[in-house]
C-alpha cells in the first residue's frame, strides 16, 4: 500500500473504531453510563478541589501524599503487569498467547491513562502543569526521579500505542503486520515495563529521611507486585470475554498466568516476611513505621485492619492459587484473582505510601484518613480507566478476531474467513 | 469487558444507521453538557488566573524589566485581594556572604517565641497558625524525637527532665528538597539560602516528602491574613503572600538577612540561644561557635550537610 | 566549616540545560555587594533600673519617674550603708529576696557606697559597668557573650549595614536571683490535624 492508501484507510480505521466504540447493547450502554456518572462526579470533585485548595483533601504537612499516590503507585503497577501477557508470547515464543497479548497491552495503555490522571489530580497547580514539559517548562533532568517517571510513563504509553495501534490498523486493512514495526518495540516495551516500575520505586526508596521507603527491596517488591495484579486482571477479562461476549480464548493464556501468580504471590509473601523480619527483629525508631502499619503506635491505628485483610487476602490467593484441586474451579479461581488484586492493591497503595510519613520526619504521628473529596475523584479516575479499558478492548476485538475489516463491516464473519479467537455463538 | 454482540438485524439498513448516529451524536451532545457542568467550578479559577501569571517564567529566566512587572503585578494583586499596600522586592545574594545559624541547646527553654515570630514576619496563614519552626520538646536521656513531641503545653518552660529543640529549615548544602524537584521550582541560591519560585512550582510535594527535617510547608489553601497584620516588607524568594497550592519554606528571613539585619526568629529568642551570620567571615560570630563549640547537625548520616547547627554550651 | 556549596547537580545542570536546547535559559543577574567595613555601633543596652528606682509619682507620660540611686546613697552616706544580710535591708529595699549561690551582699557592692560595685581587685565601678562584675565569676558566659554566642541580639549580623544592641547580662538574670525566669510558652501548633501525644508513653 502506499502512503496515499494509508491516508485514506487510516482516516477510515478511526472513524471505524469510533463508530465500534458507540455501538453496543443496552448492557453496554448501562455499563459505560454508570461509569460515566462517577467519572463526571469526581471530575467534578476534582474541580472543587483545583478551586478550593487541597484543603478539601485529608493529606498535611505531615502525611503530604495520600489515596492519589497510592493509586498512583498501584495503577503503574498494573501498566506493568499488563506486559506480563507480552513476556511469554514473545521471549518464550509461546504462540498460543500472541492472540490475546493485545488485552494486556492495552490494558497497560488504561492502567497509564489513571496512573498519569492520579499525579495531575495530586498536583497543587495543575495550571502549571506545562513546567513539567521538556523543553518548555523547566525539566529538572536527570537529577529529579519524578523526571524520569514521567519519561518513561509518557514513553511506555507511546510505546503501547503504537503496538496496539499498528497491529490494529494492519488487522483491519487486511494486512499482515511487518514484524520490523512492532517486533523491536516489544521487546522495548518489555523492558520499560521493569524501568517503569522500578522508577518508579526508585521515587520513593531514592529518599533517604524515610526509612519506611529507603530499602533496596522497594523496586523488586513492586515487580513482583505487578506481576500479581496484572494477570489477575486479564484472567479475570478473559473469563469475562468467554462468558459474557462471543469473543473467548484458549484456556491456555489463562493457565500459563495463573502459573506466572502462582510464583508471583509465593515471593511477595516471601519479600513481605523478610521486610518485617528486618524491621522488627532489630526494632528500634527505623522500625516504628512498620510498628504503626501492622500494630499500630501510640493509640494510632487506621491502617491496622486493611494491613492484615490484605495480608489475609494475600495468603487465601496464594492458598487457592497453590492448591490445584481449589484453583480448577472456575469461581475459586476467579475469587483468588480478585484477592489478590484487592490485596496489592491495599498492601502498595496506602499499606506502602501512608507509613512513609507516619510517623514523620520529626517522628510526629499525625494520622490519615482520605476525605470524601479524595474518594470520589479516585472513584472517578478508576472509572474513566475502566471506561477508556472497555471502549479499548470494544475496538480491538472484533478487529484481532477478523470480523472488522476496511472491506467488511459488521459481526457475521464469513465462514471462509474464520476468526481465530472469536468463538462465533450463531453456530 | 462489556463485550456485547451487536445485534445483527440492526445492522447496517441506511434508516437504522441514521437513528444510531443521531442517537449518538445527543448522546455525545449531552455527555459533553454533563461534563462541562461538572468542570464548572473551574470558571471561577480561571478568572482568578491572570494570562500574564499563567505564562510568566521561571524566576532565573526573567529579565529585569519582567521581573519588575512581575513584582508591580503581586504588589497590585496582594493591594486587591488582601487590601494592604506592600512592597515586593527582590533581593540577590551578597558577594562573600555565606550564611550560617547556629542554636544553643543549653539555653533553648522551648518558649516558641521564634516560631511566633516566624509566623507574623512570613505572613503566614493565620488559621493555622503555620510557622517554619518547629519546636521539639525532648526528654532528657534521648536524642530520639521518637520521645519527643511539638504539641507540650505547660504552665511554664523549661519543663522539669526536658529539654527543647526548635527545628526549621536546615538550608542543606545537598538538599534533598532541592534534587527531587522536577521543575526546579526550589534551588539554592548562591548564599547558601535554599528558595522556592512560589509562581514556578506546581504543588507536587516531592520536596516535602523528601525532606528529613519536616521543614517545607504545602500552602493546602489561599493564606489568609488581616490587611493590618501583613508584613509590607517583602520580597519574591521570601515573604511575599503565597499562592494556593504551592510549597514554601523557612529562607532565613532573606528580605531581612540579605540587608545586614538579623533574621526575625533570633531578634525575637528571650535566651540568646541563635546566633547567626556569615560563615566566610572569619570573624563572625557564627564562625566563633563553629569553632569553640562542641557542633552538631540535625541526621549528619543523611548526608545532607545541613548550615543550622546545634551546640551546647 | 561546611564547605562552599558546589553539588553535583550544581555542576552538571548548565551542561544539561545546554544539551537540552530549548529549555529557558537564564538571565545573569550580579551578586549584590559584599560586606564593607564594620563601621556598625555595639550597642549594650542596660536597664534603667540598674541606677534607678522607679517612685510612685508620675510623669506627663503616665510612666513612674525614677530616682537615680545616688539620690539617697550619696546625700546620706551613712543612713545607706550596706546592711550585713539582705532581710537587713531598709526601705526601699526591704523584701530583697536573694538567691544568688553563697554570694554575700559585700560580695558585689561597695560598703561605703552600696549604689556601686565592688570588684575583686578593689576597684570601685558603677552599677552599669556590672557586666565587669560579672564576669570575674562567669568567664566561660562573658567569653561566649564577647562572641555572640550568650545573651541575643537585636539589629544587624552585618556591622558595615546597621547597628546592633546587645542585651545586658542583668535582663536576662536578676543579680539578686540570677536564675532565668520559666515563662508561659506560647501556645503549641495548630495543625489541620493534630499529632498524637504521647509524651506520658516515654516519661
Amino acid at each position: 500500500m502506499s502512503a496515499r492508501d494509508h491516508a485514506i484507510s487510516y482516516p477510515k480505521f478511526l472513524w471505524r473504531a469510533v463508530s465500534m466504540a458507540t455501538d453496543g447493547s443496552w448492557l453496554f450502554y448501562t455499563w459505560m453510563l454508570v461509569l460515566t456518572a462517577i467519572a463526571l462526579v469526581g471530575a467534578n470533585a476534582w474541580a472543587q478541589q483545583t478551586v478550593d485548595g487541597m484543603a478539601l483533601t485529608s493529606m498535611s504537612d505531615h502525611v503530604s501524599w495520600g489515596l492519589y499516590i497510592a493509586n498512583f503507585t498501584f495503577a503503574v503497577g498494573l501498566a506493568a503487569g499488563g506486559v506480563m501477557m507480552v513476556i511469554p508470547a514473545y521471549l518464550y515464543r509461546d504462540e498460543r498467547m500472541h492472540d490475546v497479548v493485545i488485552v494486556g497491552e492495552l490494558l497497560a495503555i488504561a492502567a497509564l491513562v489513571m496512573a498519569l490522571l492520579f499525579v495531575v489530580v495530586d498536583l497543587g497547580r495543575p495550571d502549571r502543569f506545562w513546567h513539567l514539559m521538556p523543553f518548555i517548562g523547566r525539566f529538572h533532568w536527570p537529577i529529579s526521579m519524578l523526571t524520569w517517571d514521567v519519561i518513561v510513563l509518557n514513553g511506555y504509553l507511546l510505546i503501547n500505542a503504537h503496538i496496539c495501534g499498528y497491529l490494529l490498523y494492519t488487522r483491519f486493512i487486511g494486512k499482515k503486520p511487518d514484524p520490523r514495526w512492532y517486533i523491536p518495540f516489544v521487546m522495548v516495551s518489555i523492558v520499560w515495563a521493569i524501568s517503569v516500575h522500578t522508577v518508579t520505586a526508585f521515587l520513593y526508596s531514592g529518599l533517604g529521611g524515610r526509612p519506611f521507603w529507603n530499602s533496596a527491596l522497594l523496586a523488586p517488591r513492586f515487580l513482583v507486585t505487578a506481576f500479581i495484579t496484572g494477570p489477575a486482571f486479564i484472567v479475570l477479562t478473559l473469563r469475562f470475554m468467554r462468558g459474557a461476549t462471543r469473543f473467548a480464548v484458549p484456556s491456555g493464556p489463562v493457565a500459563t498466568l495463573v502459573g506466572v501468580m502462582r510464583v508471583t504471590v509465593i515471593v511477595n509473601l516471601f519479600m513481605l516476611g523478610a521486610e518485617l523480619f528486618t524491621e522488627l527483629y532489630s526494632g528500634g525508631s527505623h522500625a516504628a513505621a512498620a510498628e504503626y502499619l501492622w500494630f499500630g503506635l501510640h493509640g494510632a491505628n487506621a491502617l491496622v485492619p486493611w494491613t492484615w485483610a490484605a495480608l489475609l487476602f494475600n495468603v487465601a490467593a496464594a492458598v487457592i492459587l497453590l492448591t490445584p484441586a481449589l484453583a480448577r474451579r472456575y469461581w475459586v479461581l476467579n475469587a483468588a484473582c480478585v484477592l489478590a488484586f484487592a490485596g496489592v492493591w491495599i498492601e502498595k497503595g496506602m499499606g506502602l505510601i501512608i507509613p512513609g510519613f507516619i510517623p514523620s520526619t520529626l517522628h510526629e504521628i499525625v494520622e490519615y484518613v482520605p476525605s470524601t473529596t479524595e474518594w470520589r475523584i479516585t472513584a472517578g479516575i478508576w472509572a474513566f480507566g475502566l471506561m477508556v479499558y472497555t471502549v479499548l478492548m470494544k475496538v480491538a476485538l472484533p478487529i484481532v478476531a477478523g470480523e472488522e475489516r476496511l472491506d467488511r463491516r459488521g459481526a457475521p464473519a464469513k465462514p471462509t474467513a474464520p476468526a481465530p479467537a472469536a468463538r462465533d455463538e450463531e453456530e | 469487558m462489556a463485550e456485547e454482540p451487536t445485534d445483527p438485524t440492526s445492522e447496517p439498513a441506511k434508516e437504522g444507521f441514521d437513528r444510531r448516529t443521531a442517537l449518538k451524536v445527543g448522546g455525545a451532545t449531552l455527555g459533553a453538557a454533563a461534563f462541562a457542568r461538572a468542570l464548572a467550578p473551574l470558571t471561577e479559577w480561571t478568572e482568578d488566573l491572570s494570562v500574564d501569571g499563567f505564562l510568566q517564567k521561571h524566576y532565573k529566566e526573567l529579565t529585569p524589566e519582567e521581573l519588575s512587572a512581575v513584582l508591580r503585578r503581586h504588589e497590585a494583586e496582594t493591594e486587591r485581594r488582601y487590601g494592604r499596600e506592600v512592597t515586593i522586592r527582590d533581593l540577590r545574594p551578597q558577594e562573600g556572604v555565606s550564611f550560617g545559624y547556629a542554636l544553643n541547646l543549653s539555653v533553648c527553654i522551648g518558649c516558641r517565641r521564634c516560631a511566633e515570630a516566624c509566623h507574623i514576619e512570613n505572613n503566614h496563614d493565620r488559621r493555622t497558625q503555620t510557622s517554619y519552626i518547629r519546636v521539639l520538646e525532648m526528654t532528657q536521656g534521648s536524642f530520639d524525637m521518637e520521645h519527643g513531641t511539638a504539641v507540650y503545653d505547660h504552665e511554664a518552660v523549661p519543663a522539669p527532665g526536658k529539654y527543647y529543640m526548635p527545628v526549621q529549615c536546615q538550608q542543606c548544602d545537598n538538599p534533598p528538597c532541592v534534587h527531587v524537584c522536577p521543575v526546579e521550582a526550589t534551588w539554592k541560591e548562591e548564599d547558601g539560602i535554599v528558595v522556592v519560585d512560589y509562581d514556578w512550582c506546581i504543588g507536587c510535594r516531592y520536596c516535602e516528602a523528601a525532606c528529613p527535617y519536616h521543614a517545607r510547608r504545602f500552602n493546602w489553601e489561599r493564606p489568609v491574613v488581616p490587611a493590618e497584620e501583613i508584613n509590607p516588607n517583602q520580597s519574591y524568594l521570601s515573604n511575599r503572600i503565597r499562592p494556593q497550592g504551592v510549597m514554601e519554606k523557612c529562607h532565613f528571613c532573606l528580605h531581612r538577612t540579605r540587608e545586614g539585619r538579623a533574621p526575625a526568629c533570633l531578634e525575637a529568642c528571650p535566651t540568646g540561644a541563635r546566633v547567626f551570620g556569615n560563615l566566610l567571615d572569619p570573624n563572625s560570630d557564627i564562625r566563633w561557635v563553629l569553632e569553640n563549640k562542641r557542633v552538631f547537625v540535625l541526621k549528619e548520616d543523611l548526608g545532607t550537610r545541613p548550615r543550622f547547627f546545634y551546640y551546647f554550651g | 566549616m561546611p564547605r562552599p556549596y558546589r553539588s553535583t547537580h550544581a555542576r552538571t545542570t548548565p551542561i544539561l540545560l545546554a544539551l537540552l536546547a530549548g529549555c529557558g535559559s537564564d538571565v545573569e543577574r550580579p551578586l549584590a555587594d559584599p560586606p564593607g567595613e564594620p563601621t556598625g555601633q555595639v550597642r549594650i543596652s542596660a536597664p534603667a533600673w540598674l541606677d534607678s528606682l522607679a517612685t510612685e509619682v508620675t510623669g506627663t507620660d503616665g510612666t513612674p519617674l525614677r530616682l537615680r540611686c545616688e539620690s539617697c546613697h550619696a546625700l546620706s552616706p551613712s543612713g545607706a550603708a550596706l546592711p550585713a544580710s539582705a532581710e537587713e535591708a531598709g526601705a526601699p529595699h526591704t523584701g530583697l529576696e536573694v538567691e544568688h549561690g553563697t554570694l554575700a551582699c559585700a560580695s558585689c557592692h561597695d560598703s561605703e557606697r552600696p549604689d556601686r560595685l565592688r570588684l575583686a581587685s578593689g576597684h570601685v565601678a558603677p552599677m552599669r559597668e556590672a557586666m565587669l562584675l560579672c564576669a570575674q565569676c562567669h568567664g566561660t558566659q562573658h567569653r561566649d557573650y564577647q562572641h555572640g554566642a550568650h545573651g541575643g541580639m537585636q539589629g544587624y549580623w552585618d556591622l558595615s549595614r546597621g547597628d546592633r544592641v546587645r542585651n545586658h547580662c542583668v535582663e536576662c538574670h536578676a543579680p539578686h536571683r540570677p536564675a532565668y525566669p520559666r515563662l508561659r510558652p506560647l501556645p503549641p501548633p495548630h495543625d489541620r490535624f493534630p499529632p498524637v501525644r504521647h509524651e506520658g508513653d516515654h516519661g
